[in-house]
């Protein structure tokens, strides 16, 4: 009898364990993978399945690299990957082409036929970026876009009498009046591929806007003189003083980040992303409280220029809908919205950070100042510069040649040959 | 030693046997878990592995037959040998030197502290069990000029370091194979701790009526002792260079320009961020075969010389 009794307490548990899920077996799951700021995922998700009930989404958050990219491609193959995946343009969605849906017929279905004439310029060519001759499928859609910048500590310059620089004279002069300051001068994370990228485009794009995107696609050779130029440029913020000494040795992140904020850097190349980190949880330091530190330059017209260089930029981070994902009719429903919906605008009220469709800012409680830099990069993203590089065996050997050149162990022109050399070995295998 | 005493020298016949008629086959069946998992985590992983080095992505994506044309283009690509003289710096330099001081720290602390043995050997033990990540990040901030924890200690005595080793071609893989000093000496100093402790105390106080004293002590009865301690140190050394990836990933990614490129970073990033996997298998397929021959070599020719004593019916 005892154990009858027992036996019907466990059966009556294991029922009442069971109605939530029979309560929620309706619900269609979508499975995302990114390495987006997790709690900022989480109030897009939340936001969205507000708007859309019956539809739960699992996110799962990994750094970038290594864990990240190495998930993705054990995931692909193994036939495992999630519904929805983070992706940056060009290298990684091609990489995982195969593995993904066109995205075209659903967008125009969910947002109209001329819904890409509200995705701003550069992130629509880097959607495309890679793709096979001929092959005019989206198969990335971006959700965030960022411009590549100067920051500058601006209680610093005040205190110091600086003002942002209009000329290579006038950065070499700041460079050294903050170095004399017992500060350092323009932090470049050097060790880090994807920084020393960042400030080469901006010096090449203001010798020769959009010639690095020929190069790439084998309508320019890397040997340009402008290009030359560029290169020789890059290695004179070394010899300059422009960058802090043993620049090849540091990272960007965390230790450039922490120094700049906390105002004992002056100057540092990165995006329009550096406004996230005013919205960061406290104790935040005078500088980053309300970006009441920051401001923002392009890097000044060089020796010989005339011009600041243009805005170079476009997609920060995109969505893919994989195979699966494909046969999910929520997925896509979700990625809609992480891109151009309720999702996006929560994730931009986190962050502060730019849209990549027209027509979204964030809301909420936002200083003058942030808003006046927020317009200021609004306005600039339409003229663009790419980005972006859709071989990675070409951005690795730039890579390589900018760190060589930096250190002085590689001429500049021999380092544009074997990034020439890497661009014909991917073009004609 | 002839006294010692093993199940070989009782011979077949001593030893129980209970087998039915079956018995040996039931015997198998429990070994099918271990040759399963055998079979699914490392005879399969090998072989796809091989597989993928033979063939290369096809214009349209497909998988094509490559034969050995991988591996001819790891052997003339420049940073294979920049990785092999990288790995030969590491093993070098790593496995002796972490040796040395690992069995001095030993010594020292097992035969001239008492009553804070444990905390030394704590201490000591400290960085092997600390997040690679951690040590990182740490070391990062010690080699950095200006703004580096060193610095500050190196500005009172009026030095000024002017750059990282790191970010130096000549002297990043040498800044990393210290870090790597660092953090696993104290393995060999727990290992060197428990071949000390097992020393016969009796032999030692032989060899000291007999006049042995210091260096002359250490040379003749106590490093041949440890011989055995010695050999697995090595054994595990070489495995671990070529094992090494974090630190070097974390630090340098394995730069600058390649410079401190190591079989791990260069695995990953031909893998995964060049996507080449076929590259990537092909260094893979290398690494395995470089510590099948190492380890081969170190068994046949150190086998005996290091090993002290042989087991001997």
């Amino acid at each position: 009898m005892r154990v009858r009794t027992g036996l019907a307490a466990v059966l009556l548990a294991a029922a009442s364990a069971l109605v939530p899920l029979a309560a929620h077996a309706d619900d269609q799951q979508v499975t995302v993978w990114s390495w987006f700021v997790s709690s900022t995922m989480q109030k897009s998700i939340a936001a969205f399945e507000k708007a859309n009930p019956g539809i739960k989404v699992k996110y799962t958050y990994y750094n970038y690299s290594p864990e990240y990219i190495t998930a993705l491609k054990a995931a692909a193959a193994s036939g495992s990957l999630p519904d929805v995946i983070g992706l940056q343009p060009g290298s990684l969605t091609q990489q995982y082409r195969p593995e993904l849906e066109a995205l075209n017929e659903r967008a125009a279905k969910q947002w109209g036929a001329g819904w890409q004439d509200a995705v701003f310029p550069v992130n629509k060519k880097q959607m495309l970026m890679g793709n096979p001759a001929g092959d005019t499928n989206y198969y990335i859609l971006p959700q965030e876009s960022q411009d590549l910048v100067i920051w500058y500590n601006t209680k610093v310059f005040d205190k110091l009498g600086l003002k942002p620089p209009k000329t290579y004279d006038d950065l070499v002069a700041a460079a050294k009046a903050l170095s004399k300051g017992g500060l350092i001068p323009m932090f470049q994370g050097a060790a880090d591929g994807w920084q020393n990228e960042n400030v080469f485009l901006m010096l090449a794009n203001q010798r020769a806007p959009g010639l690095v995107e020929k190069a790439q696609k084998g309508e320019a050779k890397w040997t340009a003189p402008e290009l030359l130029q560029a290169m020789n440029d890059w290695r004179a913020l070394f010899t300059d003083g422009v960058f802090q000494q043993g620049a090849l040795g540091a990272h960007a992140y965390p230790t450039g980040a922490q120094l700049f904020a906390q105002g004992r850097v002056g100057m540092m190349a990165l995006g329009s992303w550096w406004m996230q980190e005013s919205k960061f949880p406290p104790p935040l330091s005078q500088y980053m409280q309300n970006m009441d530190g920051f401001d923002f330059f392009y890097m000044p017209a060089l020796k010989g220029s005339d011009h600041a260089s243009p805005p170079v930029g476009g997609i920060d981070i995109g969505y893919g809908l994989t195979k699966t994902g494909g046969k999910n009719p929520a997925a896509w429903t979700f990625l809609a919205s992480l891109t151009n919906g309720e999702a996006l605008q929560e994730a931009l009220n986190d962050l502060n950070d730019l849209p990549a469709f027209k027509g979204h800012e964030p809301k909420g409680e936002i200083t003058a100042h942030v808003k006046a830099m927020y317009d200021r990069f609004m306005a600039d993203l339409p003229q663009a510069e790419n980005q972006r590089f859709a071989v990675p065996a070409v951005a690795d050997a730039l890579d390589s040649a900018l760190a060589g050149v930096a250190a002085g162990s590689v001429k500049p022109e021999d380092g544009l040959a074997s990034v020439q050399a890497a661009t014909d070995k991917a073009l004609h295998p | 030693m002839s006294g010692t005493l093993t199940a070989r020298s009782l011979g077949p016949a001593a030893l129980p046997r209970r087998r039915g008629r079956h018995g040996g086959a039931i015997a198998y069946l429990f070994l099918l878990p271990a040759v399963a998992l055998f079979i699914g985590f490392v005879a399969y992983p090998i072989l796809w592995v091989v597989d993928e080095s033979l063939v290369r992505q096809g214009r349209d994506g497909g998988r094509v037959f490559a034969g050995l044309a991988n591996y001819a283009a790891v052997l003339r690509d420049p940073v294979f040998w920049i990785v092999m003289r990288n790995m030969a710096l590491w093993a070098a330099i790593t496995i002796p030197v972490q040796m040395l001081l690992g069995g001095l720290i030993a010594w020292f602390i097992e035969r001239h502290t008492f009553r804070f043995r444990g905390f030394f050997r704590t201490m000591f033990f400290l960085p092997v069990v600390t997040s690679v990540s951690v040590v990182s990040l740490v070391w990062v901030q010690i080699y950095a000029p200006y703004y580096g924890i060193a610095q500050v200690y190196l500005q009172a005595l009026g030095i000024t370091l002017t750059d990282s080793p790191l970010g130096s071609p000549a002297l990043a893989i040498y800044a990393l194979i210290v870090v790597n000093i660092w953090q696993w000496t104290g393995f060999s100093m727990l290992m060197y701790v428990a071949g000390i402790a097992n020393l016969p105390s009796e032999v030692l106080d032989a060899a000291r009526i007999d006049g042995a004293r210091g260096l002359k002590l250490a040379r003749s009865v106590v490093v041949p002792m440890l011989a055995p301690v010695t050999r697995s140190l090595l054994l595990l050394g070489i495995i671990g260079t070529l094992q090494t990836f974090p630190i070097v990933q974390l630090m340098t990614g394995g730069g600058p320009d390649h410079a401190s490129e190591v079989f791990g970073t260069d695995i990953f990033r031909q893998s995964f961020v060049l996507g080449d996997t076929g590259a990537g298998a092909t260094l893979s397929v290398i690494v395995l075969g470089l510590a099948f021959v190492l380890t081969l070599a170190q068994i046949v020719l150190l086998g005996s010389r290091l090993g002290g004593r042989r087991r001997t019916a």
